[in-house]
């Protein structure tokens, strides 16, 4: 049966589409990976109280901290990293630490399995300082490997902070807006605006679909689960296709001859984020260079 | 070094193993995006590189459909926004842990390989923006093992199945379970040449993130089979014609 977590809301649908529909539903704010964590991106963007700065801004002064923490590869600068995106995002952006954090957690799964199987190696002589006997070889670490280990966690932590600065503060109609900036084919940024809005429609979708499957005991068992999943998921597919049909002429109807213009809100640079965000990536440099 | 266990030791490795073995059984496998930050920056760089090939070929065959045919312009769209949703919807599993399908495959076999490309890399960018899943340097490595690797493999096989003449349904379930590990396969190879083992190399490496990687991603990959198969003959049943219309959108599958 599937438990009552995916019954609590996965799918915030709330950019302005649907202004009436986010607040039926509590967020609950706890760490760790909850299902569904992805609109809720979606909606603190739009919800963060630095959603007013140049999003060119935003995006360049966050990608360029991630190549930094990336290329300088030093525990310190990483450190530095967490902290000050953490203080963007929660004092500056005015995010519950609850929720950065939870956010945060996502990949950690991904970062303990990645980082143990870095640490930990087999050999047939017992080297190393700590060492297991298995029958077959060894088992066996250092402390220069767990060393690393540990640098590496906070190298991805720092850059992954880096990258949810950016999408905790930036809706991502803006976020394409300023890839069309960089120049990005035309055809790639109308894509993807159609299909930034196409997915909350099919989450839409989705849960209708599920909800009415649910209260027909459709997720009863986990047969009756990959029944009802596979069916929903290919009458997805058939609304889906009737729906770009649909939008189609609807486009059309409204004067589409090949270009989709979006509007797009007027957020003028502020000198002073620059001179700070300069000034920051000195900071970075200049400790690195001190502790190499 | 003596080789027989004390006590202690053995409380040791039994504490261990009770760990992995709950690591084993709850993961939280989403389809195993490398993560933001995990590459050293040269490896970024090279694997989005040997995508761009690829990504370039997409383009272009994406761009003549639409020529052709502009109506297909919100057909793709609403194909990449399907991908994108089934992707990050918990799948049905025994343990109770929480799984994502990577949704590819079944692009792969619908849409053709060369959409799901393109289609794949925006997917993963809003993976990473709405997800948080994968990252913006990983996006290189993440789209050839998901976009590219195991769509190509999926695709290979399905058209290889129809060729022999193998069960149409056995074909979808091979070509997407294939497909998947195919991708596994390539990310702990993607890991694994980043961080090579000292003692071992870049094989042992792999060894070992095959082994981490195995108890969520084998289990997983057998799942996404049955589940496309499951879709696709929902798709047979209801949407006959649908399934035709997607033809001329790739010269995928009639």
């Amino acid at each position: 049966m599937e438990n009552s977590s995916a019954k609590r809301l996965d799918f915030v649908r709330t950019n302005e589409k649907s202004d009436n529909s986010h607040h039926h539903y509590k967020h609950h704010h706890q760490i760790g990976h909850k299902h569904g964590e992805g609109s809720a991106i979606d909606y603190y963007a739009y919800a963060s109280k630095i959603r007013g700065w140049n999003p060119s801004f935003k995006v360049a002064f966050s990608v360029l901290t991630l190549l930094l923490c990336i290329v300088l590869n030093n525990p310190l600068v990483s450190l530095a990293v967490i902290v000050s995106m953490a203080y963007l995002t929660v004092v500056k952006g005015g995010l519950p630490l609850g929720a950065y954090l939870s956010v945060l957690m996502i990949p950690l799964t991904f970062i303990i399995l990645g980082t143990v199987a870095i640490g930990i190696d087999f050999s047939r002589q017992p080297i190393g300082q700590f060492n297991l006997y298995l029958g077959f070889g060894y088992l066996y670490t250092s402390i220069a490997k767990l060393k690393e280990m540990v640098f590496l966690m906070m190298k991805v932590f720092g850059a992954i902070s880096a990258m949810i600065m950016m999408t905790l503060s930036t809706p991502s109609s803006e976020i394409i807006g300023v890839l069309r900036k960089a120049h990005v084919p035309k055809l790639i940024i109308e894509l993807m605006n159609l299909i930034y809005r196409y997915i909350f429609i099919l989450l839409d979708v989705f849960n209708n679909m599920r909800n009415s499957a649910d209260s027909r005991q459709g997720y009863c068992d986990f047969k009756t689960s990959c029944q009802t999943f596979g069916n929903v998921a290919s009458n997805m597919l058939v609304l889906s296709l009737k729906k770009a049909n649909a939008y189609y002429t609807a486009m059309e109807a409204r004067g589409y001859e090949g270009d989709l213009v979006f509007l797009e809100d007027e957020k003028p640079f502020q000198i002073s984020q620059v001179i700070y965000a300069v000034g920051f990536m000195l900071f970075l440099l200049l400790l690195w260079y001190v502790t190499k | 070094m003596n080789t027989r266990l004390n006590i202690r030791e053995k409380r040791f490795v039994a504490v261990v193993a009770a760990i992995a073995l709950v690591f084993g059984f709850t993961p939280v496998a989403s389809a195993m995006h490398i993560m933001e930050g995990y590459l050293p920056v040269g490896f970024s760089i090279a694997w989005g590189g040997i995508c761009i090939p690829f990504l370039i070929a997409g383009y272009l065959s994406i761009k003549k459909t639409l020529k052709e045919n502009p109506k297909t312009i919100t057909l793709l769209a609403m194909a990449g926004a399907y991908v994108f949703v089934l992707s990050s919807l918990k799948i049905p599993s025994v343990t109770g842990s929480c799984s994502h399908m990577t949704g590819t495959g079944l692009g792969a076999i619908l849409f053709g390989p060369a959409a799901v490309s393109i289609l794949g890399i925006i997917v993963l960018l809003f993976q990473a923006i709405l997800l948080a899943h994968g990252g913006l340097t990983t996006l290189g490595a993440n789209t050839f093992s998901m976009a590219i690797a195991g769509p190509f493999v999926t695709y290979g096989i399905f058209i290889l199945c129809k060729k022999i003449k193998i069960n149409r349904h056995v074909g979808v379930f091979l070509a997407a379970a294939i497909g998947d590990l195919f991708t596994y396969c390539v990310t702990a190879f993607q890991l694994a040449l980043a961080y090579p083992s000292e003692s071992g190399g870049v094989a042992a490496s792999m060894v070992k993130f095959l082994a981490v990687f195995a108890p969520t991603q084998l289990p997983l990959a057998i799942i996404e089979g049955i589940l496309t198969v499951v879709i696709i003959i929902g798709l047979e049943t209801y949407a006959q014609p649908e399934l035709n219309d997607l033809g001329y959108l790739t010269g995928g599958v009639k």
